[in-house]
């Protein structure tokens, strides 16, 4: 219940800020505000939505839980997904193949995490570098191309304006996650395990294994982004997860979640991942340097964390 | 405890040494005093990094954002030097933009009570977008010799790198082990509300924390300038990582509360024998990352479980 209140407030700030952004947009460069930007904005944001409805979930289920590894799972998943089907898989297999090297990757930081009692942070740290890495270097840092034209349609399509990777993947999953969260045994224990981890172990919430199955799930997630990013660039390209983990840190922490676990929900997180990249929309559509983006998402969520630290009571 | 920390610091040594034959049996070139010396070469902003690297992580902090710390603070040295300053004033300049942005890192996470490793992360976005748009996408190129005589002009024999970061080291041990700050520092490493309750000023341990850090890495944007005179846009951003891999490999504990700074060098010498030497046995420097974060969850891994015990671990049903 108090989760509800904390939310509802949450959801109305992203809404009033998005809506001064675009009023902003409005003023500054009235012809970028068509039908076909919204498309962009949630042909963009279909990846960014996957990514950090895992990070949330991740953060959510605390234990200092948090995962830096999931834009390397996304570069790693789609190269080897790609390299797989060039090495003659077959191509109907291509989502399966990045949606299981997307949980087996994040079932290791599990792994790491729940079995090896490594810190979230220096293991997923070091695992971004190891999944980055191999991205980079198994392909020479070069674009892996030819996915089959099959799964394009899907990827480039769009439903009432709506990109098909938003309408039938990215927001089914968030009303699951949402539904799963709030209306769930599951659910619940990953919010309690979130709040107080030993009372949650004290009632018999099988803690660990609920941690680890997060993991994996935000592996899935990342897996899932990383096709979604093939069928619609057509290639594998293993830069794609680049600054991911900065980015769906920010939209999980402006969504609403405390990085301290147990509190927020999902349907906050979508919100600011719409709002974060209205805003990355918007700056490229005004021509400012891409490399801003990064700038202000940072400044953003070091001002969330300090807002966050400064207006709630620390426990 | 000593003993545990000596036989850490004799198995890296071993390691060491052991990686040393390896690639010596591999490559004929390894063991050349050239390559030996470039291997030095190469440690000198990885061994200040790593220093203040091994403080963060014993106080049970992080700074993800050392890497483009050093990147800002070694393009205000090489400015500084094309717009004709003294070398030695502009090398110095390096430690203080360094620990200006060390302040900077420290006041959030001191202040703002938020967790390092966001905070640091938040801070990367920001600063590497400081990088890019100084540097307007091109690189920092043509600075004059200067700072490089000065660091390349040997004192009594010695080069004066090795001078500064074994005074670096030597300071760092003195503040650790002679002044308050070491046992405050570990303290709230341990654990900060009990720092707090026996009276230590755990923000301002916090603070100055961030800022020796901050001033390590800005020193290694100074050598950074004085080797390679130029700064291109991917300077530092495997710098964090690095470093965390060699205070850990060292012995240092990521929960806070324990460090070895000889464990740190040792542990630093390794990561860049094992880079060198796969590379000279045909190994893409771009496998690089992979191989250092592997040894990093490798030794965490061993650490975790303590050998049989461990893999028993990983095996099994959880709880």
């Amino acid at each position: 219940m108090t989760a509800r209140l904390r939310q509802s407030p949450t959801l109305a700030i992203l809404a009033g800020l998005w809506v001064l952004l675009v009023a902003g947009i409005a003023l500054l460069s009235p012809g970028i505000l068509t039908a076909s930007t919204l498309t962009t904005i949630l042909q963009f944001s279909s990846i960014l939505a996957l990514v950090s409805l895992g990070q949330a979930l991740v953060i959510l289920a605390g234990g200092a839980g948090i995962d830096l590894s999931v834009g390397g799972i996304v570069s790693l998943a789609s190269v080897l997904a790609m390299m797989a089907v060039s090495a003659g898989l077959p191509a109907t297999l291509l989502p399966l193949a990045c949606l299981g090297i997307g949980l087996a990757l994040g079932l290791g930081n599990g792994l790491l995490v729940t079995r090896l009692r490594i810190l979230p942070l220096i293991a997923t740290l070091a695992t971004f570098y190891v999944f980055s890495g191999s991205a980079v270097a198994l392909t020479g840092g070069a674009a892996q191309s030819g996915v089959p034209a099959a799964f394009t349609p899907w990827g480039r399509g769009a439903l009432a304006g709506i990109p098909l990777p938003f309408l039938t993947l990215a927001l089914p999953l968030f009303l699951v996650a949402g539904v799963v969260i709030s209306a769930t045994s599951w659910g619940r224990w990953l919010v309690a395990m979130g709040d107080n981890e030993r009372s949650a172990r004290l009632v018999g919430i099988p803690v660990d294994r609920a941690r680890l199955i997060v993991y994996g799930l935000s592996g899935l997630a990342s897996g899932a982004a990383a096709f979604v990013s093939l069928a619609w660039l057509g290639s594998a390209r293993p830069n794609i997860g680049q600054n991911l983990e900065l980015t769906s840190l920010t939209a999980v922490l402006l969504g609403g979640v405390s990085i301290f676990g147990g509190r927020g929900g999902v349907a906050g997180v979508l919100a600011a991942v719409l709002l974060l990249v209205t805003l990355q929309t918007a700056l490229l559509r005004l021509n400012i340097n891409t490399v801003w983006q990064v700038g202000i998402v940072g400044a953003l969520l070091v001002a969330v964390l300090v807002a966050d630290a400064l207006t709630t009571r620390r426990r | 405890m000593t003993r545990l920390l000596g036989g850490r610091e004799a198995t890296l040594a071993a390691a060491c040494l052991v990686a040393a034959l390896v690639f010596a049996a591999a490559s004929p070139v390894f063991l050349t005093p050239g390559n030996l010396l470039t291997v030095l070469r190469n440690s000198t902003e990885l061994l200040l990094a790593a220093l203040g690297m091994t403080l963060l992580l014993a106080m049970g902090a992080i700074d993800v954002s050392i890497g483009m710390a050093m990147g800002l603070a070694a393009i205000v040295v090489g400015q500084l030097l094309m717009a004709g300053i003294d070398p030695a004033l502009a090398g110095i300049a390096g430690p203080l933009a360094g620990a200006a942005l060390g302040l900077v890192a420290g006041a959030v996470v001191a202040f703002g009570k938020i967790p390092a490793i966001v905070a640091t992360l938040g801070l990367l976005g920001v600063y590497r977008a400081g990088i890019f748009l100084t540097l307007g996408g091109a690189w920092l190129s043509g600075i004059p010799t200067g700072l490089t005589d000065l660091v390349a002009t040997p004192v009594l024999g010695v080069p004066p790198a090795i001078v500064l970061i074994g005074l670096a080291y030597l300071a760092v041990f003195v503040l650790l082990r002679r002044t308050p700050f070491g046992p405050h520092l570990l303290a709230v490493g341990n654990s900060d509300e009990k720092a707090r309750l026996s009276g230590i000023a755990v923000t301002r341990i916090r603070l100055m924390t961030f800022v020796v850090a901050g001033a390590l890495a800005g020193l290694a944007a100074t050598f950074y300038i004085a080797t390679y005179r130029n700064v291109s846009m991917t300077i530092g951003a495997t710098l964090p990582l690095e470093a965390i891999a060699a205070a850990v490999l060292g012995g240092t504990s990521i929960l806070g509360g324990r460090c070895t700074l000889v464990g740190t060098v040792l542990g630093v010498i390794l990561i860049r024998l094992m880079q060198n030497g796969l590379l000279l046995v045909g190994v893409p420097s771009l496998w690089q990352p992979v191989v250092t974060g592997a040894m990093l969850l490798i030794v965490l891994g061993l650490e975790a479980g303590a050998g049989s015990e461990g893999l028993r671990r990983l095996v099994r049903r959880p709880a």
